[in-house]
């Protein structure tokens, strides 16, 4: 058994499949490629394959890593092939190698966040006001039921661009399996500050990081 | 841009995946390099329609020719409905997010009744004029219509500009090729109808004339502009060797019917005979295990599928059936692939070949009975005996099979309280079978469930002419039913006899109907077969307003000599064998099946060739 680490970008239509769906999809591409996919053993055989951070419906990425396994070694650049050869418009995997980092080293994840807006020159002027309040709170969904939180102080923002028709700006988050933020709880809750409701947000994952400060693979 | 719009507001709808396409195996052409494009609608959610096999195989059918193009668009559900309403987003194929009315077809298929009022909603929400004679004299985008409800359309007949009856494989391709012709010579809308009325399989209401009588029976169907006195149904001689898509589109989302599928028969020889599809398709025909093995390997492979199923009205009745499972179980099992296998009968369901499907099949067994006394299953020809069902029964109990699933039908002709009582005994007597099967040992609690549905008696069948039971008879069965069960073991449920009366009116209505169809949606009605949409009340209003009564068409016996709506609709199946049939039923004789003994129901007149040898 060989384990593989993939990464692989989500763009266009393919953002809307659900991170539920995403196993099922994989697991048919598997079958369609015919790459010699590693099943567990056990009553009820299933193919191996998880993800690392589950990514909202909605949003592209840049880095989405799949791990699974194979029965016997194919080259890294046929994995890659066989898998891109299979995949419908807006997947695309970029990299396969042998796993670095372990899941639980990842700390942070980076997004860009584009906000489409008639007047690019007013939502800067209200985000910049925004970022200087003293806080921002939000309510976060955990197993505990509703908490509060400070956005502000968990996100470090950089990068922020006026374009014609949008306002860009990335923000790094934390992440990982202990405790994740969405970039949306900030978005949103600009948004809810401001009297244009007519603008839509598009969110892209760039990177995950690990505690290092690498990237994670 | 349409995309931009859509995209602006899918994350505030449930299953966003489902109006945005993009999917594996979906093919999207370019609009500017094909001559034709049809849009195919299918009046219900993608999760209903994504299931349906009808549509892939057309799907392909159409895009295998490389100037025509064929889309999809399915009835978006109520939360995305009034966003694009609100927003001006009109009705769109989801290959190139086209608006619908940029097509030169749309085409709905008809699988049920209550999917109805789902196509003037979708016609609507294309920003198409509901009645076709308001539609103008352009050529396109024409508004045409197929499947098993086409066999009686008079209903719907108003709102289309064209029907297919039969099998679409090769009939939707000459329309198309007509059409082209009549594109490029710049023709008028009425021109080209004329024309394709004359193609086998064509039906074009507008041609056709009704007049009634004054106690509402039509008196007369007058045909004009020479189009057929009968429009003859279209079949495919050579099954075998008929088209089938090698891949199909394969949905993110969950979806109800979500595997590979292979067609391995069509027809059926059994003919039950409330069942329509039993009738209107005929012939018998099916494919040899060879290419059964074939297309269902390509389509695994392709798909990627880890389920396969057989798809027919009967698989069990495929001659080579042993052949035919061993085959594809060698398969399946070395791709790690699940066969499942629905419509498997219980009277041809041998030792050997239940062992095969357990191998494969855990979940539970599931009879369509249909009527709780041997008498009334020879009425309608279901011709299975309850000793064959306590066989079975037995031979899976052993198997370490606990529930059970039976399916009933309730006002069927000639039915009393004895068969009523006649289907809690049954399930008595299957419950005492498990237990004596166990003999004393420990096992997990027998489940029984019975299922009953409201009888509609349907064209086409031996049962046209008759009556469906009166809401009073319906609620009295039901009563008598549930006071007959005494096992917690057993359990009752039924479809509520307020949408069959509705599926009755539609299924056997005329040309009247249609403006009973429009009331309706305007009120809301939409999504009827879907509980939480339904609405009687709406429906009712509707045909109040219209001075329609529904119980002349769904509880009004039908004399032999009247003009049925469908009179001008042939399948080959005659007129004088459902007489005979009905008389046969109400004599309570049965009838033999195609294999054993041909009974002269018309079909070879067509054919030319003996069913069977
Ligand atoms: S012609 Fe005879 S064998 Fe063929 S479908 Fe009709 S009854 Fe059956």
């Amino acid at each position: 058994m060989i384990k593989i680490r993939t990464v692989f970008e989500k763009n266009g239509r393919a953002k809307y499949i659900s991170h539920l769906d995403l196993y099922r999809f994989m697991l048919r591409a598997f079958n369609r490629s015919g790459l010699p996919i590693w099943y567990t053993e056990g009553y009820n055989p299933r193919p191996y394959i998880t993800f690392a951070l589950a990514l909202s419906l909605g949003f592209e990425s840049k880095c989405e890593n799949m791990d699974f396994n194979l029965n016997e070694e194919v080259d890294f650049d046929e994995i890659k092939n066989r898998l891109n050869n299979v995949m419908p418009e807006g997947i695309l995997f970029n990299s396969v190698a042998f796993p670095q980092k372990k899941i639980t080293e990842i700390a942070f994840a980076e997004y860009g966040a584009s906000i489409a807006t008639e007047d690019s020159g007013i939502l800067l002027q209200e985000f910049l006001k925004f970022m200087q309040k003293d806080s921002i709170l939000v309510e976060k969904k955990t197993k505990k039921g509703m908490v509060q939180t400070d956005i502000k102080a968990l996100s470090e923002i950089t990068n922020v661009t006026q374009n014609q028709d949008s306002l860009d700006f990335n923000v790094r988050l934390p992440a990982g399996t202990q405790s994740n933020y969405n970039p949306m709880l900030l978005t949103n809750a600009f948004i809810n500050e401001i009297s244009n409701k007519n603008i839509s947000v598009k969110i892209c994952r760039n990177a995950i990081i690990c505690s290092d400060g690498k990237k994670f693979f | 841009m349409l995309k931009d719009k859509i995209e602006k507001f899918l994350l505030s709808v449930q299953k966003p995946s489902r109006y945005i396409g993009g999917e594996v195996g979906s093919i999207v052409k370019n609009k500017d390099n094909t001559d034709v494009g049809f849009a195919f609608c299918f009046p219900d959610t993608y999760d209903i329609g994504m299931s349906h096999l009808g549509m892939k195989i057309l799907y392909s059918l159409i895009n295998s020719r490389e100037n025509f193009r064929c889309e999809r668009v399915f009835a978006p559900w109520t939360d995305f409905e009034q966003i694009m309403r609100d927003n001006n987003i009109p009705l769109y194929t989801l290959e190139n997010l086209q608006p619908v009315n940029e097509f030169d077809f749309i085409g709905f298929t008809m699988q049920y009744e209550l999917s109805y009022t789902n196509v003037l909603n979708m016609l609507d929400l294309a920003g198409i004029p509901l009645y076709a004679k308001d539609r103008g004299e352009q050529l396109a985008p024409l508004v045409v219509a197929g499947g098993p409800c086409v066999c009686n359309i008079e209903p719907m007949a108003d709102f289309f500009d064209l029907v297919i009856l039969g099998e679409g494989e090769e009939v939707n391709l000459e329309i198309m090729d007509l059409y082209k012709v009549y594109k490029d010579k710049g023709s008028t809308r009425t021109q080209f109808l004329i024309e394709a009325a004359q193609i086998q399989g064509v039906y074009v209401p507008s041609l056709y004339n009704i007049g009634y009588n004054d106690d509402g029976t039509i008196k007369f169907i007058m045909p004009a502009n020479n189009a057929p006195a009968t429009v003859k149904k279209r079949i495919i001689k050579d099954f075998d060797k008929v088209f089938y898509p090698d891949n199909f589109v394969v949905p993110f989302t969950e979806i109800v019917h979500d595997r590979a599928t292979i067609e391995v028969l069509r027809g059926c020889i059994r003919g039950c005979r409330f069942c329509q599809a039993g009738f209107i398709y005929r012939p018998f025909r099916e494919k040899t295990t060879e290419t059964v093995y074939n297309e269902a390997k390509k389509i695994c492979e392709n798909t990627g599928y880890d389920e396969l199923s057989l798809s027919s009205l009967s698989t069990s009745d495929h001659s080579e059936i042993d052949k035919m499972l061993s085959t594809l179980i060698n398969y399946t099992e070395s791709r790690k692939i699940n066969l499942s296998l629905p419509s498997l009968r219980i009277d041809n369901f041998s030792e050997e070949l239940l062992e095969k499907i357990q191998k494969v099949r855990r979940s539970g067994l599931t009879f369509a009975q249909e009527s709780g006394t041997q008498r009334l299953r020879d009425v309608i020809n279901k011709n299975i005996t309850e000793e064959e069902i306590m066989n079975t029964c037995r031979i899976a109990f052993e198997g370490g099979y606990n529930t059970v699933k039976l399916y009933f039908m309730m006002g069927l002709p000639t039915e009393t309280d004895e068969d009523i009582i006649g289907i809690a005994e049954l399930a008595h007597h299957i419950v005492d079978l498990y237990y004596s099967v166990l003999n004393g040992r420990r096992g997990r609690p027998v489940q029984i469930s019975i299922s009953t549905a409201t009888f509609v008696p349907k064209p086409f069948t031996p049962f046209e002419f008759e009556p469906q039971d009166t809401m009073e008879i319906i609620k009295h069965k039901q009563k008598l039913l549930v006071d007959s069960v005494n096992d917690r073991k057993i359990k009752v449920s039924w479809h509520d006899p307020k949408v069959s009366i509705l599926e009755a009116v539609l299924a056997k209505g005329d040309r009247k109907i249609a403006d009973v169809i429009y009331k309706a949606w305007l009120k809301g009605c939409k999504f009827d077969s879907w509980s939480e949409c339904y609405s009687y009340e709406k429906w009712m209003e509707a045909f109040n307003e219209c001075g329609i009564s529904p119980e002349f068409y769904a509880n009004r016996k039908r004399e032999y000599d009247e003009i049925l709506p469908w009179d001008h609709m042939d399948y080959y199946v005659t007129k004088d064998f459902l007489i005979r049939e009905n008389i046969t039923a109400r004599a309570g004789f049965t009838t033999p099946n195609c294999r054993d003994n041909c009974s002269g129901c018309g079909i070879v007149n067509e054919t030319g060739v003996k069913c069977f040898d």
